[in-house]
């Protein structure tokens, strides 16, 4: 399952491992469900969620903001641009993939300036 | 369960690129410790290597290259909490009486691909260890008030503690300004928050009672051990950005074990590969109030990291465990050189590793 979770997020789509027999979402991806050991399947994921935490990075070839989202049950790091960010603020993903080197990104957005 | 001591002890020095092999780095420590008299080497219980190298056969290949034959011999990999799982390993061996006497060796490379943990998608492109110490120091500022200036003090304490031990990769100490103006990595956390990878290897020889009275007049006692492992990814590690979960357990477990209360403790070694993990370290392990680590660097109550932690010794990954073990039985043996802490009595080891996802914390004592 992790490798179809790769092959979709390579395609720009965000599709989350979720159990087939207690619907429990597997995160980190894997083909078993952590909870009862079932299988799972990839299914459309939320998009949207709050940011915890946030900062930035100067790290030479990793620069910019980033931050720890809580998405529905799961938790995720996504990348930012500049625009003003607040914890507990809602942000929604706006694209993910895997970068040449094989790494996932996940971008996200404010989804709106409430918190 | 029979009692477990540490009957000897030893380091290397450590270095940015030493030209060794893995296999002559882990040999340096251990012929220091094989050379005992009232010791046949060649009948060891187990070697248990500590190490994230690619060599395959690892734990193998070093018995061979030290001439010993042992009854067991594995390789043990945990990431920075390597080190303490063979400690751990050796431990239950030799409780459990299946062996009378484990060497335990830790041995890093400063560049292996090894030391790279690719698997943690929750990541995404942040998958360095400075980008998770980061969103931690910057959830315990937020929450806690804690400032850039406190998790600096860190190191500025680590890096003088080093100046006085002959094996740390850094001896040179640093001021509150150079800490504070040293290159950003990930916002709070400079250069100077940071711990470095190098090259190093450590060693320590356990024994049951009865073996270690035939090898020392002064054995170091494994009084407690806790552990615990939340998970492998940054994202389910721990709820609490301001807490390391699996520490807070594993500290719970080696309390318990050995009947020992925080204020009890005399010198402690604690995970600092970031300044912020100190500051966590310290309410974790129950040293101070939630939230208060910030203002706990410049106590005096219990000596930690008296001789430079991992900041000021180096980060050698799978090495990193045995050297804090070796550090603690150095000052409860009283063999800590310039850096000794009179009169301790009770000492206790916490390590970690993958963003605070697993954790030990060993308690040893003089009796």
């Amino acid at each position: 399952m992790k490798q179809d979770f790769h092959t979709m997020l390579r395609q720009g789509k965000f599709m989350m491992p979720t159990c087939v027999s207690c619907g429990e979402i597997a995160w980190p991806p894997s083909a078993n469900c952590p909870r009862c050991l079932s299988a799972t399947q990839l299914k459309k994921s939320v998009t949207t969620g709050t940011l915890l935490e946030f900062t930035r990075s100067h790290v030479t070839g990793k620069e910019g903001v980033f931050g720890l989202v809580k998405m529905g049950d799961i938790r995720i790091v996504g990348s930012f641009d500049n625009r003003p960010l607040a914890e507990g603020m809602k942000v929604k993903m706006t694209g993910c993939g895997l970068l040449d080197d094989g790494t996932a990104y996940y971008r996200f957005v404010p989804a709106s300036t409430r918190r | 369960m029979r009692r477990v001591a540490i009957v000897s002890q030893a380091g290397s020095k450590y270095s940015k690129d030493s030209g060794k092999s893995i296999f002559d780095l882990a040999c340096e420590p251990c012929a220091k410790i094989l050379n005992n008299e009232n010791l046949d080497k060649t009948h060891l219980g187990a070697v248990l290597f500590s190490s994230c190298t690619t060599e395959q056969y690892s734990s193998t290949i070093l018995s061979e290259l030290l001439g010993i034959r042992p009854q067991m011999s594995q390789r043990i990999d945990n990431l920075c909490n390597s080190g303490t799982n063979a400690i751990v390993s050796g431990y239950s061996l030799i409780a459990s009486g299946l062996c009378d006497t484990a060497l335990v060796v830790g041995a890093e490379k400063a560049h292996s691909e090894g030391n790279k943990l690719r698997w943690d998608v929750t990541r995404g492109s942040f998958m360095l260890p400075v980008h998770w110490a980061a969103l931690f120091a910057k959830a315990h500022m937020r929450k806690y008030g804690t400032s850039e200036e406190e998790m600096a003090m860190v190191s500025v304490k680590n890096r003088g503690n080093a100046s006085t031990n002959p094996n740390a990769l850094f001896r040179n100490p640093v001021t509150l300004d150079e800490v504070m103006t040293s290159r950003k990595i990930a916002d709070p956390l400079k250069l100077l928050d940071c711990s470095a990878p190098c090259d190093g290897a450590s060693a320590v020889l356990l024994a049951s009672e009865e073996k270690a009275k035939k090898l020392t007049d002064n054995p170091v006692w494994i009084r407690g051990i806790g552990q615990y492992t939340s998970s492998a990814s940054f994202a389910n590690a721990t709820v609490d950005l301001c807490s390391v979960e699996a520490a807070k357990v594993a500290a719970q477990g080696a309390y318990k074990m050995s009947k020992t209360k925080p204020s009890q403790i005399d010198v402690a070694e604690v995970h600092d590969a970031f300044t912020i993990l100190e500051i966590l370290a310290y309410e974790d392990l129950g040293f101070a109030k939630k939230g208060m680590g910030g203002k706990f660097v410049q106590q005096n109550n219990v000596a930690i990291n008296a001789r430079g932690g991992i900041i000021g010794r180096g980060h050698p990954v799978g090495a990193t465990g045995v050297a804090q073990v070796v550090e603690i039985a150095d000052q409860l043996a009283g063999s800590a050189g310039k850096a000794q802490v009179k009169g301790c009595e009770t000492g206790l080891v916490h390590n970690l590793a993958a963003a605070g996802s697993s954790a030990t914390v060993i308690v040893m004592g003089t009796s």
